[in-house]
């Protein structure tokens, strides 16, 4: 199992400080990474080995905490303490900062875009989730702010292929919300952590979502629609989420960040206990009990919490992780044979 | 014999009886206390409610003259959500404090009133009057 994770580089992407974040570009060539340090980093392989090509410095006062790409790859946005959002355009290797988005209260937690483009949310410790439409115009305008959480919510993400979004919070729950009539609204609430959900991600197909937890534990959650198959309860026309797993037993700290590979469906979780870890699916598992088996560990991944892990769209097994040690590795995951 | 029996049973059950009425009567006072310390809270928690709304609701008259006879495609989409306030608002039971979906539909007008403000261009931070007592919420 160790051979099954091995490190290709190692780089020091915020030095002093925490790096708090990864993102793949959509075309997997270049890495997003941001941090306490305030900045955000870009960095592209040279050769064998992974170069810093732009730093993003002049958008935000305080610590990024998230940053995402949009689905083209020409725009990058970057969620921040100082309670805004910045919109970056791409030109070559350098950014600029098209727009700043004003508006919650307090430290932005997460950015997400829609898979088409045209939608991007927000989250914050205000406990809100805004929903944000852009135009032709590269214009920015507010269609909705949620108030659903009761507690600061963590992070947001949206369904790979529906204008379905799913949010993650302090009050231990995880809530998603879709358009109904010109207006989003919380439509379903999934509870069964048992301390705060601090990521989410759905699978390539998008009918399941993992969350995972400061509970240490990773949750499999899957969508019924009424009038389903396995007999599963709805209310009216809304369709039912349920836990169909539960892996626990495997991280002894807080599990930070869930990244669910969407070329093979590799599982790789980011823990407070320093260690990066993988899961795959057994292949005989009954898909509405499905079971999930540990297929790589690595304890000592980084010298402090991993925060983040990320998979690479388009390159099989290359797996990116960052730390509180201000570090970013690169790793090379192989599933073990026998398994 | 049986009447010093009585005798001794009422000194020796005099303290549990004491007690019991004691309690009783303190149960009653506290009742009556908390019934008038329960309606001074319902009247300032409702009071801070009804004034919150009603500065929505004032905020977004005023808008909607503003805003009334502009055409643009982006005037539009500000009088839509305006709309949805002023609805949001005056549905709202405003006599019915037992309304169970009571908090939800305050969160629902907050939310609508924010995602107002940044239509707007309008930072959401009244403080009103000089004496001091600003409209904080």
């Amino acid at each position: 199992m160790k051979d099954s994770l091995v490190l290709l580089a190692r780089v020091p992407a915020h030095p002093d400080s925490r790096c708090w974040f990864l993102a793949w570009n959509p075309a997997g060539t270049l890495l997003a990474s941001c941090g306490g340090d305030r900045r955000v980093r870009i960095w592209g392989t040279e050769g064998e080995s992974w170069i810093c090509k732009s730093v993003l410095s002049e958008g935000h006062q305080r610590t990024v905490r998230k940053v995402a790409w949009s689905p083209c790859g020409n725009y990058l946005a970057s969620a921040s303490f100082d309670a805004t959002t910045c919109i970056w355009k791409k030109n070559q290797d350098d950014f600029e900062c098209v727009t700043t988005l004003e508006g919650h209260e307090n430290e932005v937690k997460s950015v997400a875009w829609a898979p088409s483009g045209n939608l991007l949310a927000t989250c914050s410790r205000d406990k809100s989730v805004w929903v944000w439409e852009v135009d032709e115009e590269d214009e920015y305008e507010c269609v909705s702010v949620l108030n659903s959480h009761t507690q600061d919510v963590k992070h947001v993400v949206w369904h790979p292929s529906q204008e379905l979004l799913a949010s993650a919070s302090y009050d231990d729950t995880v809530k998603l919300y879709r358009e109904e009539e010109d207006d989003w609204v919380c439509y379903a609430t999934l509870e069964g952590h048992e301390s705060t959900v601090w990521s989410l991600a759905f699978d390539p197909s998008g009918q399941r979502l993992a969350s995972c937890s400061d509970d240490r534990t990773v949750r499999i959650w899957r969508q019924y629609l009424p009038d389903n198959e396995q007999g599963v309860a709805c209310s009216g026309s809304d369709p039912s989420w349920k836990c169909i797993c539960t892996l626990s037993g495997f991280h002894s700290r807080t599990i930070y960040d869930v990244a669910w590979c969407q070329l093979t469906g590799a599982l790789a979780t980011a823990c407070g206990d320093d260690a990066i870890r993988v899961f795959e699916e057994d292949p005989s598992s009954d898909p509405q009990q499905p079971t999930f088996s540990l297929t790589a560990h690595l304890p000592q991944a980084h010298s402090q919490d991993v925060n983040c892990v990320a998979w690479n769209p388009k390159e099989q097994g290359l797996l990116a992780s960052c730390s509180d040690d201000g570090e970013v590795a690169f790793w090379k995951y192989q599933r073990p044979e026998g398994i | 014999m049986a009447g010093s029996q009585d005798m001794f049973d009422a000194i020796v059950m005099a303290d549990e009886r004491f007690h019991g009425e004691g309690y009783q009567e303190g149960y009653e006072e506290g009742s009556s206390l908390g019934l008038i310390e329960g309606r001074q809270h319902g009247t300032l928690h409702g009071a801070r409610i009804g004034s919150e709304i009603g500065c929505y609701q004032g905020f977004a008259f005023a808008w909607r003259c503003l805003l009334h006879g502009c055409a643009t495609e982006k005037d539009s989409k500000k009088m839509k959500a305006l709309e949805s306030l002023i609805g949001m608002i005056q549905k709202f039971p405003y006599d019915d404090p037992t309304y169970d979906k009571l908090h939800e539909d305050l969160d629902k007008i907050r939310g609508k009133f924010k995602q107002l403000c940044s239509l707007l261009n309008v930072q959401p931070d009244f403080k009103i009057s000089a004496e001091g007592s600003g409209l904080s919420f």
